[in-house]
């Protein structure tokens, strides 16, 4: 495998970064192109001593191997996870008492992400699924209950729901306690006291404010330190500024509202984020690997030379139009231990505007791009789009590709094209 | 993290003698929180947060703020002072350890 | 607990040390600042309230307090705060000192803020932690030793994919 250029350190030789194998239901490890993104951002998988398999990741990020289950790489043909039938256990009398913990538990779901339980102690749930509050009053058979929560495709095939039993995230003893508990959550529903606590009334989120005020967002000020790596020369005895004259501003003018693109001389989809982590070192001969910090100031200040002007990506050549339809599919794809697509966040039809616990759910359709790459506050860092891409999946189960797979770079553009005509607003400020 | 210390000071485009005038600040700072190990203990060391901001407007202390870990990583302020006379705003940031920074804006009156 | 008391102990010097260092470059205003209480303690509320204030009466400061804080927080990490005090701040009449105090945080008084009459109004800003769903309070000292109080509930949000 191609390592990136000069700068990066060798990886250390437990790391098997075997990137066209395939393993049987193991499934890649890796996307098949070479990848130039910084060590955390490749999606690795190692192999440890004892056998076990871990996932690198970034720092804090969990280390769970998702290998069972299929990612959007093209090369990963594995269906998605098999539509099965569940049998609820003989005999089998639950716990409500269980079934409510596990209900509310954040290592499981948290159930409560998608669907409203009466409870003073339940912050936050979600309206992403149907309210439960008095399920029980519609007199449903545990078999039915059992056989939703194992594997609702069998009843609702294009359902959002989690196969939780077919996937094994639950035990089949673990359903069984789930639909105990259920069939407890009879009417009439307690007098709401919290507007907020119901999904349904709860105040959106109003977020951070001035996105392009540097006393708010100190993404603006890393940007500014970007403009004295535009004019250092690299390695290679030249900087940015000895080609692109005039100052970023002036020279990038206009640039960033084009991309993604297909990119000639690379023959792929690529961002901004992708193309300067080749371009740089083949033209200055500085390491600008994804996920850098030096690739998202850089990709900042790039962008910000942009900033006002409308999104105005080619979506006609035979070429492009090809690469959109990668990328809805791959929007569309259900990938991971939950079985999720994009899609079914981020379309209106789904959960879009809709609350996932805590979170308001982007609409696909609004435009979700043109604020990357954006500060984050609850990570005090700068995120590009991949990175918020890879995190997504990482609870969803579903190991990542390298920051800058071409699959990636595909969904990408697909999501641009909704960002069409609307005004580049680069760095943002979110949670 | 190489940027620690950056400061950035706003004051309104337009100001006018006698004017109490708002002023936002943000410095870049990791305002480092308590770290605990596995089992939930202290993990003794040294933590570097800002502890002190202060605000002095011809040479006088205006307000200042004594800060703590339960300030955000990154910290913005925000204050206001009596514009009596053209001059030097500054605000200087102190943190635990050692480091000083400080920014400052010019009051003009237009 | 020999960790926390090696803390805060830390904590207070450091504190002291920054405050005399200030004096010693005639930053400071007031010479009362030098035995101004140590910040950055852990501790639990009432404790906290108890080592500041004494048993000093607190009044709910009604209308006079505009304390601004949002209903629900996205996280944790960065919550703005702000504090509008109704105040002539007059050498004779004017806010000393503001608090900020989180009620569940470890550390739960975020921050003093301190005013001279020049600043011209009692009003100040910050982004603050939030460990989870607390009380903020707004706690104002006059300069008549008055002390009034403001206090809200930021609910604290989190997501719901469990990751």
């Amino acid at each position: 495998m191609r390592l990136a250029a000069t700068g990066l350190r060798w990886v250390p030789a437990l790391i098997i970064a075997a990137g066209c194998a395939v393993t049987g239901s193991a499934g890649p490890e890796t996307s098949s192109a070479p990848t130039r993104a910084i060590p955390e951002a490749r999606g690795e998988i190692r192999t440890l001593p004892d056998g076990t398999r871990e996932a690198l990741r970034y720092a804090g990020w969990p280390k769970t191997d998702f290998g069972r289950f299929r990612t959007y790489a093209y090369g990963d043909s594995r269906p998605e996870i098999a539509v099965q039938r569940g049998t609820m256990p003989a005999g089998a009398t639950g716990d409500p008492k269980k079934g409510r913990a596990l209900f509310t538990s954040r290592a499981k779901g948290p159930c409560t992400g998608c669907h409203l339980i009466p409870g003073d102690d339940v912050w936050p749930a979600g309206n992403a699924g149907p309210d439960l509050s008095t399920i029980a009053d519609r007199r449903l058979t545990n078999e039915y209950l059992y056989q939703q929560i194992y594997d609702a495709r069998v009843i609702f095939p294009q359902t959002a729901m989690p196969p939780w039993g077919a996937s094994g995230a639950f035990t089949p003893a673990e359903i069984v306690d789930l639909v105990a508990f259920l069939q407890t959550l009879k009417g009439p529903r307690p007098p709401e006291k919290d507007p907020d606590r119901d999904p349904e009334t709860r105040t959106k989120p109003v977020g951070f404010g001035d996105n392009l005020d540097p006393t708010n967002n100190p993404a603006v000020l890393l940007a500014e330190g970007a403009e004295a790596q535009w004019k250092a020369r690299g390695p290679g005895g030249k900087a940015c500024a000895d080609c692109h004259a005039g100052g970023a501003d002036a020279a990038m003018k206009g640039v960033a509202a084009r991309y993604p693109k297909i990119v000639p001389r690379y023959g792929r989809v690529m961002s901004i984020e992708d193309f300067l982590s080749a371009h740089g070192p083949e033209t200055t001969g500085t390491p600008l690997p994804m996920e850098s910090e030096g690739n998202l100031n850089l990709t900042m200040l790039v962008k910000m030379a942009s900033n006002g002007m409308p999104v105005t990506i080619d979506t006609d050549s035979p070429e492009t139009r090809a690469a959109l339809a990668r990328g809805r599919a791959g929007f569309y794809r259900r990938v991971g231990e939950r079985n999720h697509a994009c899609a079914d966040c981020h379309t209106p039809e789904k959960g879009a505007n809709k609350f996932l616990g805590g979170r308001f759910l982007g609409d696909v359709t609004s435009g979700l791009t043109r604020h990357f790459p954006t500060w984050r506050t609850s990570q005090n860092q700068v995120w590009d789009i991949r990175k918020r891409m890879q995190w997504c999946m990482t609870p969803l189960g579903m190991n990542m590709l390298p920051a800058d797979a071409v699959e990636y770079a595909e969904i990408e553009l697909y999501l641009t094209s909704f960002d069409v005509g609307k005004p580049l607003n680069v760095p943002g400020i979110r949670h | 993290m190489s940027d620690i210390g950056k400061v950035r000071v706003r004051i309104p485009s337009s100001i006018k003698a006698g004017d109490v005038v708002r002023v936002r600040t943000l410095v870049i700072h990791p305002m480092e929180r308590i770290e605990r190990d596995a089992q939930g203990k202290i993990i003794d060391k040294k933590y570097n947060y800002i502890t002190k901001v202060t605000v002095t407007y011809l040479g006088k202390t205006v307000v200042s703020f004594d800060t703590t870990q339960s300030v955000s990583e990154n910290p913005f302020f925000s204050f206001a002072f009596k514009a009596t006379d053209p001059g030097q705003l500054k605000v200087a940031f102190t943190d635990t350890a050692g480091g000083k920074y400080e920014g400052t804006a010019d009051i003009k009156f237009s | 607990m020999t960790e926390q008391h090696g803390f805060s102990r830390r904590s207070v010097l450091g504190t002291l040390g920054v405050l005399g260092a200030a004096a010693a470059t005639g930053a400071l205003a007031r010479p009362g600042r030098a035995t101004a209480q140590a910040l950055g303690m852990q501790e639990t509320l009432d404790a906290g309230l108890k080592r500041v204030f004494g048993g000093r009466p607190i009044k709910d400061a009604g209308g006079l307090v505009k304390l601004d804080v949002p209903l629900i927080a996205e996280n944790g990490a960065v919550v703005p705060v702000s504090v509008e005090v109704n105040s002539p701040m007059t050498p004779s009449n004017y806010v000393k000192h503001v608090y900020i105090v989180a009620d569940k945080n470890r550390i739960p008084i975020v921050t003093r803020v301190a005013f001279a009459p020049e600043a011209g109004q009692a009003y100040m800003g910050a982004n603050i932690r939030l460990g989870e769903t607390t009380d903020v309070r707004a706690i104002v000292e006059q300069s008549d030793g008055t002390l009034l109080q403001a206090k809200r509930e930021v609910k604290v949000t989190v997501g719901g994919c469990g990751g």
